[in-house]
């Protein structure tokens, strides 16, 4: 049976004028990668900080573990782990001491605590710098830090608020996965990010956010349903009179058509069968082409025809 | 013009606590400039002495008038701590008590314990009301045993101690009335010197330690800037701030002293102007250390006030000895305070020691920019830059 | 859970090499600065020597040469006189060799360079020779035949007439005030390590912060146990300071020592919550907050005559209030009343006066920092 492990009801956060939050829900179950997913500034990491309480709000309630969330709930707490968008660790502390002194907070025992700590070590792969200082850690090697605090203290719900930005493709991957494997393990994830890839990868069911307003929500799938396109198709070719242009896009299913740098984009709807009709009427009228592809839509198409753009780049 | 204007704009986390420097130093030299004389004719040094008066006779009554003639009377509450306290901090030199029975005493020609006096130590102010004292009881005694009548020995003894002693004042060529640089200038220009290094060194250095960050400096290094469009917007920007603090202080001098400057004033701007300059490389000197923030805080106070105190900023120059002296000359605020004086008529001006002393402390600003040179280059080096790069890349493996 | 966020603390505060590092060196440096600078202002200025003077004979004046060599005799004479010609003495009192000139002819007149005690007691003193040739004019003129009787009593040692009271078995060298002063201002700066405090305890004023709040540790055990550490840090820094003062510059602070220590610790802790009462205040960067708590600190010192030395007895003329409340007078007051003062009675009101003042402060840097949620981070 799922049970609920966040809700958030009817969330209002305004900073002055700007409204940050507008009336968002949220419900995550137990047991799932649930990704928050929005371009920078949309709200997702005020989200998390109303969450855990570090920000007061205008309106709503959230709920953690069946339980009101506030600033002074230590047993909800405890079950947490959080991973912050900036490097959250002391400049003066080494590798070792820095997942010690997180895992600490939680867990008083200290041999189960050195236990977790090597653990968590283990995890990300950090052995080799156990005593060297944040100063001298590379990017990615730093986030990988900051997540070992993170979850040192094996929580049951983990929040990860952007914990990939500028790290290599390599690190990543290992961090991708190193949240794969603490879900498995049984923990509720929570994860930001602005990477289409990496929700899709990892992420079981999925929110978008803009301008402060979930706009979507579902698994990769539902999500993927909901927008008119199913299919693209693309053509190398190099020249294509307009008439026949024209008969492709009457073609049934075909909802628009596209034709530029010597690429004809054909863009379907639904429908099976879609790439060979419109091959046919290219054989028809003897028209040789180059390489073709079909793609399935991906989360970035979903998302730039809920939001109507592409990723903004404006900072938070 | 970026550089500068970015300067400007890191400037302005430290414009809050220079704000708080320049407000209470004007506030102080307000209060400091109302009270000074400017006279060149002998006034004895009154006293701030406090009577308590236990014997309340005439006599007694007497004596505290002659006391008072030449010394100001503090009245203090007759309280042990409150007197420790008072001749502690100085604000009263003597603390005197007329025993009672002091009449009947001093009627019978007794002179043993007429008075008491809180003493803290032995100080000049102390040795001389002892001896004024004795001198008036034996003055009293002298007349008495001449035949006199108490009350009339009393009038007597009043009346000769009243002579009056000729005394000339060292003459010097062009005194100060002339100068037009009031004692209320010098004393003004006395404090700068502390003021200026707290202001300028904490904000400059933090700006220029800001805009030297590594990757600061590494990213602006990649852009199409030249370097020596940078160093001289950096230099421009700086000069201008420590101008603008110098210049803020020239006008608050006039508006204090309510008075254009004049005539030796003038050298006394001057020599301001060219300790700011001096003041300004020192904190480009510290800078190129780059301390952390924290750290610039402590050592612009190191500096600030060992200066003030080795120099004699704070504590006149007389009173600090020899060796101090001999070693504060290695510090630029020294040949300030000793030009300062010079202008000022504390010490006999000469216009070209002025001078030596003005190029003196342009040589301190020289020495300075060369250190700091020296500093950068052992640095910035390509070689230190190489090294840095290799100890990056071992981290990261 | 306290002794862990105790140790991590201490280990990043003495980590922080730099900032301890110059917290201890500068004490150091500024002491032995004003060891040496005031090392003999104190017997140079204020305590009683005597004083040199040239004295130019004008035309003979064998009484007045006689005072004088009457009184160098003495054990301990209040002039010392050389005699000489008028251009030498002049250049003797121009280099300060002499605070003045008595030229001796038939009006006996002085010839200072300064306005001050030495010069006025020199004026005092050829007054009183005055005065004396007077009594004796006198005496002959109306009572000859005491005349000798009385010139007899004018010249013969009488025994003082004035009891000194003692006040204090102290050091009574008032500039060794600027060295309590320097203490307080090293304690005062342990603000800069209190306002570190609160940096890593409100999530609205670093990312650490935030992070400190996320945990299920409660905000007040983690604040005081930051709080300690700190003052560890800040005692074993004032420790050093007073321990280099005392036993390396060889400052006196009278002969209750082992009581100095406690009050520079307290005053450490003062420091240190005052900076914790600020930091928690305002939400401004921490650049601007620490250069701020900086010049608070020195305008305070400056008040408490870090500076100036007469600066607490002159705000003790006119605002008496403030000194009792301004931390930095108060830890200069403490040293100064186990210096001075035989009893305790002041000194405990000084200790508790720091008590209270750095209670007053911790309390509200714990109100206002348990704010829990911010309206922005």
């Amino acid at each position: 049976m799922e049970n609920t492990v966040i809700k958030i009801n009817n969330l209002v956060k305004r900073y002055g004028d700007l409204i940050a939050l507008d009336h968002l829900d949220l419900e995550i179950k137990q047991g799932e990668i649930f990704g928050l997913l929005g371009p920078n500034g949309s709200g997702k990491t005020t989200t998390i900080n109303c969450l855990l309480s570090l920000l007061a709000f205008d309106k709503g309630d959230i709920e953690i573990f069946g339980k009101k969330m506030t600033p002074v709930s230590y047993d909800i707490k405890k079950d947490i782990g959080v991973i912050m968008q900036n490097v959250t660790v002391f400049d003066e502390l080494t590798v070792y001491e820095n997942i010690d002194y997180f895992c600490g907070l939680y867990i008083k025992d200290k041999a189960k605590r050195r236990e977790y700590v090597e653990e968590a070590i283990k995890f990300v792969e950090l052995g080799d710098f156990r005593k060297f200082y944040p100063k001298k850690l590379s990017g990615g090697l730093l986030r990988r830090l900051n997540i070992a605090c993170g979850i040192a203290h094996k929580p049951k719900l983990i929040i990860l608020d952007e914990p990939t930005v500028a790290v290599d493709p390599q690190s990543r991957n290992r961090i991708l996965e190193g949240i794969q494997e603490l879900n498995r393990n049984g923990a509720t994830v929570i994860y930001t990010s602005h990477y289409m890839e990496e929700v899709e990868q990892i992420c079981t069911r999925i929110a978008i956010m803009d301008k402060g307003r979930k706009v979507a929500e579902g698994t990769k799938d539902e999500l993927k349903r909901m927008i008119k396109n199913t299919e693209t198709i693309t053509i190398e070719i190099l020249d294509v009179p307009d008439n026949i242009v024209k008969e492709i896009a009457s073609l049934p299913h075909v909802y628009d058509t596209d034709l530029s740098n010597g690429k004809l984009t054909v863009y379907c709807s639904g429908g099976k069968h879609n790439l060979i009709r419109v091959l046919e009427v290219l054989q028809k009228n003897e028209l040789s082409f180059g390489r073709v592809y079909t793609e399935l839509p991906t989360l970035n198409d979903v998302f730039l025809e809920i939001t109507g753009k592409a990723l903004r780049d404006k900072e938070e | 013009m970026q550089v500068f204007k970015a300067m400007f704009k890191v400037m302005r986390s430290r414009l809050p606590s220079a704000l708080i420097y320049i407000v209470c130093f004007f506030a102080i030299s307000a209060i400091i400039a109302n009270a000074s004389t400017n006279d060149n004719k002998f006034e004895a040094k009154r006293l701030d002495i406090s009577i308590f008066d236990e014997d309340d006779t005439p006599e007694s009554h007497a004596l505290a008038e002659i006391i008072k003639k030449s010394n100001d009377i503090v009245e203090i509450e007759k309280d042990k701590d409150t007197i420790l306290d008072s001749l502690y901090y100085r604000r009263i030199d003597y603390a005197l008590i007329i025993n009672k029975g002091y009449a009947d005493k001093l009627r019978a020609g007794e002179t043993a314990e007429l008075f008491s006096s809180y003493h803290l130590d032995e100080s000049f102010s102390v040795v001389y009301m002892g001896q004024f004292l004795d001198e008036y009881v034996s003055t009293v005694k002298a007349y008495l045993s001449m035949g006199e009548a108490f009350d009339e020995a009393v009038a007597n003894a009043e009346d000769a101690m009243s002579q009056n002693a000729e005394v000339n004042m060292l003459s010097r060529i062009d005194k100060g009335g002339n100068s037009h640089f009031s004692v209320d200038f010098a004393g003004y220009f006395q404090y700068m010197p502390y003021i200026l290094v707290s202001i300028i060194i904490s904000v400059v250095s933090l700006v220029l330690v800001t805009m030297n960050k590594k990757d600061i400096r590494y990213r602006t290094n990649c852009s199409c800037l030249k370097e020596s469009s940078y160093t001289f917007q950096l230099f421009l920007g700086s000069f201008l701030f420590v101008f603008i603090i110098w210049l803020l202080f020239m006008i608050g001098g006039m508006i204090l002293n309510k008075e254009f400057y004049t005539g030796r004033a003038w050298y006394a701007v001057l020599n301001s102007f060219i300790f700011a300059v001096v003041v300004g490389t020192m904190a480009v000197l510290v800078a190129s250390f780059e301390p952390k923030d924290n750290v610039l805080n402590l050592i612009t106070q190191v500096l600030g006030l060992g200066m003030s105190f080795f120099c004699g900023i704070f504590i006149p120059v007389e009173v600090l000895s020899d060796k101090v002296l001999s070693v504060a000359r290695f510090l630029p605020a020294y040949w300030y305070v000793r030009a300062n004086n010079m202008i000022a008529d504390i010490t006999q001006f000469s216009l070209n020691e002025v001078i030596q002393c003005y190029l003196i402390q342009l040589g301190f600003a020289a020495a300075m920019v060369i250190i700091t040179l020296l500093v950068r280059k052992v640095k910035y080096s390509g070689a230190a830059i190489g090294t840095a790069v290799k100890k990056a890349a071992a981290a990261e493996h | 859970m306290f002794m862990h966020i105790l140790k991590y603390e201490l280990k990043n505060g003495l980590r922080t090499k730099d900032l301890i590092i110059w917290l201890i060196l500068f004490p150091i440096i500024l002491g032995t600065c004003f060891k040496i600078a005031f090392g003999s202002i104190y017997e140079k200025t204020e305590k009683f020597s005597s004083i040199p003077v040239a004295i130019v004979e004008e035309s003979e004046n064998a009484a007045f040469r006689q005072v004088i060599e009457g009184i160098e005799k003495s054990d301990e004479p209040f002039l010392k006189a050389s005699f000489t010609d008028k251009e030498k003495a002049e250049k003797m009192l121009d280099d300060g060799k002499v605070e003045g000139i008595i030229f001796t002819s038939d009006n006996i007149s002085l010839t200072v360079k300064e306005k001050g005690i030495r010069e006025t007691m020199l004026k005092s003193f050829i007054e009183q020779y005055k005065v004396r040739e007077k009594i004796a004019m006198d005496a002959i003129n109306t009572a000859p035949e005491k005349a000798q009787e009385v010139i007899a009593s004018l010249t013969s040692e009488t025994a003082s007439s004035c009891r000194d009271i003692p006040l204090t078995q102290g050091n009574p060298d008032m500039y060794i005030q600027y060295f309590y002063n320097l203490i307080a201002m090293v304690a005062m700066f342990g603000c800069i390590t209190g306002m570190h405090i609160t940096m890593q305890n409100q999530a609205n004023l670093s990312p650490l912060g935030a992070r400190n709040n996320c945990s299920p540790v409660q905000k007040s055990i983690s604040i005081l146990a930051c709080l300690t550490g700190s003052f560890i840090l800040e005692t074993i820094c004032m420790v050093i300071c007073v321990s280099y003062l005392a036993f390396v510059l060889k400052v006196d602070f009278g002969d209750r020592l082992w009581l100095v220590y406690p009050s520079a610790i307290l005053g450490g802790i003062t420091g240190v919550s005052f900076g914790f009462f600020v930091g928690s205040l305002t939400h401004i960067g921490e650049k601007a907050k620490s250069a701020l708590l900086v010049s608070i600190s020195m305008l305070l010192c400056f008040c408490s005559g870090l500076m100036v030395g007469n600066m607490k007895a002159i705000i003790a003329a006119r605002i008496p209030w403030f000194n009792n409340i301004n931390p930095a007078a108060v830890i200069a007051d403490c040293f100064y009343c186990l210096n001075i003062y035989e009893d305790y009675d002041r000194f405990i009101t000084k200790l508790i006066t720091m008590a209270v003042i750095s209670v007053m402060f911790i309390v509200l840097g714990f109100v206002t920092s348990r704010r829990k949620k911010y309206a922005s981070i």
